[in-house]
């Protein structure tokens, strides 16, 4: 009889419990990831200005310090949502003491997203402060205001102009800060190892699904707060659009392979997240991802190679700023939408007493 | 770790009676009000009369890659080179749940502190107990048998070296473990479809009635 009984058990025998993980989980994965994407936007906008050698007040500026503004800002929400979820705060702090096993993703991903902070602060105060900056105009400069306002500014100058390190060095500190910026795909590999999930125990198709929309998120949602004060679309901004647009294509050819596994696996758990991404309220959020990256797909390609080839009409100009901020704004709502999923649709594998 | 400790498991002499799981609740003083280190879960399909059941009694296995281990940020867990049972420092835990993601058996469990604790296979009593004790010791050398093992009435569980649960166990379980059946990380019976295997069970069952009704 019971021999009978076991093999039709993993029909359903889901008696493994999942829910050691809340909201806080998918916003801490998010957030991780845009902090790199928002990272890399800064410096390569840096990289673009000292290139081309414009004058003050050119639009790479702003990119730069939206870029590492929104990069500083996602890794503290990042941060404070992982914190939000242990049992113990101080020990998390104290991660230098307590966070020792370096084969956990936790542990490498704690220094990754903490170095990273640490680098779009650093970055972020060089390009707000200064003798540069001073000459420049533009709405990221807002913190100036504040510091000017407490008496601070000529001080906060005054200092960044002594630490100001050299172009070398600056160089240096981009590089190594953008190898930290995708050393967020560390955010996938936390999920891929576990083995008894698979829906994440994809160790290729997750982490790269997770950085190249953390990135496109990232750059996007950068951009798109760019576009709110700077609406010309010039050539640099027809470049971002396209790498968002193709980060955006890339995360759905890694989606659509991860979506094919699960649906074609033999493994109950996987039919299991399957059917709960096929059905009910999942469904809606899972058609929501794909429209979010499959607009910012098209809205990037035709405006982006537009406003590259110098070939965006005025009339297309006017929409086209909105139609990238409404793209990109809902490609990050869908990224982040991309992790809840992930996370509510998970489902263990049964260990079931087998013949 | 020449013969770590590991635990054995016989779906056909399990009656789901639940002794396991309130044995274990009683010894580490844990919430009554529901299973939590050692679970029994009542496998089941269909309805009345074509209904079918089957208990299954779990709780960390003790794995010899122990996954949990591989995880916890904080080096809270350790696989002990003495014994091969999986403890946990609560002085070091930060409440992750990383552990309980990486646990093929769902084995951790956490409190009101949000603290990690789960099986240690009676090597203390309570959460954190088996962290930094001396090594394990079989009942017949002064050792406390674990609980689950010595309240269960169908002698479905047996906790020991690996060498001594693989001689107590079928030689279709021990063939099944070694061809990593469960990522050899615990030794379960087949459920008793085989005929021959039934028939021992029946066999060794009416000895035992007889040996008790002899008196």
């Amino acid at each position: 009889m019971l021999g009978e009984l076991l093999p039709l058990m993993t029909d359903f025998a889901r008696w493994l419990p999942a829910d050691y993980w809340d909201l806080s989980i998918p916003v801490y994965l998010f957030f991780a990831a845009v902090a790199g994407g928002a990272y890399i936007t800064g410096a390569s906008a840096c990289y673009i200005r000292a290139r081309r050698e414009s004058g003050p007040c050119c639009l790479e500026s702003e990119i730069a310090r939206w870029g590492f503004m929104t990069a500083v800002a996602s890794a503290a929400i990042a941060g404070l949502a992982v914190l939000s979820h242990l049992a113990v705060i101080s020990r998390a702090v104290l991660f230098p003491i307590y966070l020792t096993n370096f084969s956990s993703w936790i542990t490498i991903g704690t220094w990754i997203l903490v170095l990273l902070a640490v680098f779009s602060v650093i970055c972020l105060l060089l390009q707000l402060f200064g003798e540069q900056a001073a000459e420049e105009s533009g709405a990221s400069l807002w913190p100036r205001v504040i510091f000017a306002k407490l008496g601070l500014l000529e001080l906060a100058d005054r200092l960044v102009d002594a630490v100001r390190p050299p172009m070398a060095v600056f160089a240096a500190l981009h590089v190594v800060g953008s190898i930290l910026a995708l050393a967020t795909i560390y955010t996938g590999f936390e999920l891929a190892i576990v083995e008894t999930v698979p829906l994440w125990n994809m160790s290729v198709v997750l982490p790269m699904a997770f950085l190249t929309s953390g990135i496109a998120a990232g750059v996007g949602v950068t951009l798109a707060i760019t576009m709110l004060f700077e609406r010309e679309i010039g050539p640099v901004f027809g470049g971002y659009a396209v790498v968002v647009s193709i980060f955006s294509a890339l995360s759905l050819v890694f989606i659509a392979y991860g979506w094919q596994e699960i649906a074609t696996s033999d493994a109950p758990a996987a039919a299991a997240s399957h059917a709960e991404l096929t059905s009910g309220a999942l469904y809606v959020g899972v058609w929501l991802v794909a429209l979010g990256f499959l607009l910012s797909v098209v809205a990037g390609l035709a405006i982006g190679i537009a406003a590259l080839t110098d070939r965006l009409s005025d009339r297309a100009e006017r929409l086209g700023g909105p139609a990238l901020i409404g793209s990109f704004g809902l490609l990050f709502v869908s990224a982040l939408i991309l992790r809840v999923l992930l996370l509510l649709a998970a489902e263990q594998n049964p260990v079931v007493v087998a013949l | 770790m020449e013969d770590p400790w590991m635990f054995y498991f016989d779906p056909n002499r399990c009656i789901g009676c639940h002794a396991c799981s309130i044995a274990c609740k009683q010894r580490h003083d844990r919430d009554p009000e529901s299973d939590d280190w050692r679970t029994v879960t009542h496998l089941s399909r269909g309805e009345y009369p074509e209904f079918e059941e089957l208990p299954v009694s779990m709780s960390c296995m003790h794995c010899h890659d122990a996954p949990c281990e591989t995880v916890c940020p904080p080096d809270a867990i350790t696989k002990r080179e003495e014994d091969g049972i999986v403890t946990v420092d609560r002085d070091r835990c930060i409440g992750c749940h990383y552990c309980a993601w990486a646990c093929p058996f769902g084995a951790p469990t956490y409190d009101d502190t949000g603290l990690m604790s789960k099986c240690n296979m009676c090597l203390g009593q309570g959460p954190g107990s088996g962290h930094d004790q001396p090594p394990k010791e079989k009942p017949e050398d002064g050792g406390l048998q674990p609980a689950c093992e010595s309240s269960c009435v169908g002698d479905a569980i047996k906790a020991g070296p690996r060498s001594e649960v693989l001689d107590h166990a079928s030689e279709k379980a021990a063939v099944r473990f070694e061809n990593d059946a469960y990522g050899g990380r615990v030794v379960v019976e087949p459920v008793g479809d085989d005929a021959e295997l039934s028939a021992a069970i029946r066999e060794d069952e009416t000895d035992q009635s007889a040996a008790w009704l002899n008196g």
